[in-house]
């Protein structure tokens, strides 16, 4: 589907949001779901698409921030408003905030995992899901906080927040407040995300990851997007991966290795 | 008449219809094994029923995990992928993905990998015994460089592509098509041996082996090494591989390799292909078939061709280009 640009704006330095006119994605799009963006016009190099979670829609219209990383988010950070872009979504599967047994959502964020994180934010406003997020960087200057509420800051240099790392933040509190039955929901570099789900199995509260792998088509035909998947889950399902393109991209820590 | 009369003309008129050994196919645009899963992922995307054949993905009788991730890397105008034959076995394949297909006005070819001739065989026959009404033919996957057992040490030794048809053909009177790989240095003696043999196609080609490296760490990108190359960046090796069969063979040749519009498929027809596959484009546009199909049907009105016969195998070489050994 071609989607017309309609706004571009700077987020962080290394950060920009994309806005898409986009009515059908918007209107159906769940939290933690993503679009996949091809990021050229003509050519075919580079020739795939390339995905991206869906952070903010409105009226008609859908926004995602884009890392420049390599070929294809280069491309698309010359998009210019009035161009089209020729977008596939929504893809994934949501968030699992609305089934399971817990009280708190604890929204653990770092770099461009936040993305996925305002429609999360708004989905527990309007569940009335009691939650917090933690949100860590390396400085302040890093922070793409403008969609998110309840922020519990944590940076390297200590320029905003906790000087330290978001996990020891989130562990203090979760040893000094009284969270009640917490369950974590993450996006964030793979470091993060292992640590975070130490963290979990921890203090024994469920914990859900939200992926990023190559894609190919971002549909389920490829079978390039795999995981694999623990020994409980392979007894449970008899797979021995799933594909983080359906099945995620996040995924209850008991479910997978990675 | 005028310009304008006779394009529209012809535009009601362009027939795409084809015929492979007897069995009549809508279109040439077919999708490859492995780029459009059993149908139902695409569905949302594509008009199922306007595709001219759905090849499957590979089954085998059991199902298989495939391999550790990383399984795809992107390359210049193309990928590498070592899925490793990632498939739902045969019993699933037939209690599910057949029925499923069958509700789509469109033919099915299932296609088949197997690690010995005997397991080709058993899959062969518990896929006839159970087939759907729009299940036409069979295609073998002699090809794949992403499995340790089986795969390309079939593909490319003759005795063997021989041994698997030949076993094969008493099996079925469907239509049988063998898929070959590019991963040899003739393909000729290979179609051939299809011929033969007894089988009533060849489709051409698989992914061709490939490699990327990660020039930080020093480590390939793929988990198994190497892996197969697809996309828009083959297409010259297709082609001319086609070319080559059509030289060694009479047997009807499905073309497949890097096509993503109407003028890629053209190539192929012109050098011989009678019906081409769409693979590695179906991850970019779901409905890229149904995209070249229609941007054919205005290619062969602009060129004012009726039907597929006007340009199926209609290459020039001149006497010169031959004697150079082309
Ligand atoms: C579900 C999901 C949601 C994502 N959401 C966002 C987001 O909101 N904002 C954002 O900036 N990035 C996001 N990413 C990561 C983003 O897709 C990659 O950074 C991007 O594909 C890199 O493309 P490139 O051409 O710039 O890099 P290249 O290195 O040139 O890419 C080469 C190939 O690898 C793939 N690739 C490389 N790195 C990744 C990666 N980390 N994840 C997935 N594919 C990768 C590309 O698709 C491409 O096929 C998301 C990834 C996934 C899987
Ligand atoms: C991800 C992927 C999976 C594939 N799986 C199969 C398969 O299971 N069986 C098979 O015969 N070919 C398989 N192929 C090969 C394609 O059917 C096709 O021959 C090849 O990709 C070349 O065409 P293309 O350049 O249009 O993609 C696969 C290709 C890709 C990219
Ligand atoms: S990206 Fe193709 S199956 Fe997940």
């Amino acid at each position: 589907m071609l989607a017309p640009l309609v706004a571009k704006r700077t987020l962080t330095h290394d950060l920009f949001v994309l806005r898409l006119a986009a009515p059908t994605i918007a209107s159906s799009v769940q939290p933690g779901q993503f679009v996949n963006i091809l990021p050229r016009t003509g050519a075919i190099d580079p020739l795939l698409r390339r995905p991206f979670s869906v952070y903010q829609t409105g009226e008609g219209w859908i926004e995602v921030i884009i890392q420049i990383h390599g070929k294809g988010t280069e491309e698309l950070s010359k998009a210019l408003v009035g161009d089209s872009l020729d977008v596939i979504g929504p893809l994934g599967s949501p968030w699992k905030y609305n089934s399971g047994s817990f009280s708190t959502a604890i929204l653990l964020v770092g770099g461009v995992g936040v993305a996925s994180m305002p429609s999360l934010t708004q989905a527990c406003e309007s569940s009335n899901i009691p939650f917090e997020t933690y949100y860590g960087a390396r400085n302040e200057r890093l922070f793409a906080d403008e969609y998110l509420k309840r922020v519990h800051y944590a940076t390297d240099d200590g320029s905003k927040g906790y000087r330290g790392s978001v996990i020891d933040l989130l562990r203090s509190d979760l040893r000094s407040v009284a969270y009640a039955h917490p369950k974590l929901f993450v996006c964030g570099p793979t470091p993060m995300m292992r640590a975070a789900t130490t963290l979990a199995a921890e203090f024994d509260i469920p914990c859900e990851v939200s992926l990023e792998t190559e894609m190919a088509c971002g549909v389920g035909i490829c079978q390039g997007c795999p995981v694999q998947t623990t020994a409980a889950e392979l007894e449970k399902t008899g797979k021995k991966f799933h594909l983080v393109c359906t099945h995620g991209p996040s995924f209850e820590r008991e479910q997978i290795v990675f | 008449m005028s310009v304008n009369e006779k394009s529209s003309k012809s535009a009601t008129t362009v027939n795409l219809g084809i015929e492979i050994a007897g069995v009549r196919f809508a279109n040439p645009i077919f999708v490859a094994s492995g780029t459009f899963g059993y149908g139902s992922e695409a569905a949302r995307f594509c008009d199922i029923s306007g595709i001219g054949a759905i090849v499957t993905k590979s089954v085998s009788w059991n199902p298989r995990p495939g391999n550790f991730p990383r399984r795809i890397v992107e390359t210049p105008s193309g990928m590498l992928n070592s899925i490793g034959l990632a498939n739902v076995g045969v019993d699933a394949f037939v209690t599910e993905k057949l029925p499923y297909l069958a509700e789509f006005d469109t033919k099915i070819i299932a296609n088949i990998a197997a690690s010995s001739v005997g397991e080709y065989c058993s899959v062969l026959e518990k896929i006839e015994a159970n087939a759907t009404g729009n299940l036409v033919g069979y295609e073998i996957n002699v090809s794949c460089p992403n499995v340790k057992d089986g795969g390309l040490s079939f593909g490319t030794n003759v005795g063997m592509v021989e041994e698997v048809v030949r076993a094969l053909r008493p099996l079925t009177k469907k239509l049988l098509a063998i898929k070959l790989t590019p991963n040899v240095t003739s393909v000729a003696p290979f179609a051939q041996a299809c011929e033969d043999c007894g089988a009533d196609a060849i489709s051409l080609i698989n992914t061709v082996v490939g490699m990327s490296v990660d020039i930080r760490t020093k480590r390939p990108r793929l988990s198994t090494v190497t892996g197969g190359l697809s996309g828009p960046a083959i297409r010259p090796i297709a082609i001319a591989k086609v070319y080559e069969a059509r030289k060694a063979t009479k047997l009807p040749i499905i073309g497949i390799g890097g096509i993503a519009t109407a003028s890629d498929a053209m190539e192929f027809f012109i050098v011989g292909a009678s019906a081409v596959q769409i693979g590695t484009m179906n991850f970019v546009h779901p409905d890229a078939s149904i995209r070249v199909r229609d941007e054919l049907t205005q290619l062969l009105t602009s060129q004012g061709c009726s039907s597929m016969k006007d340009v199926i195998g209609t290459l020039e070489v001149s006497g010169e280009m031959r004697s150079l050994g082309w």
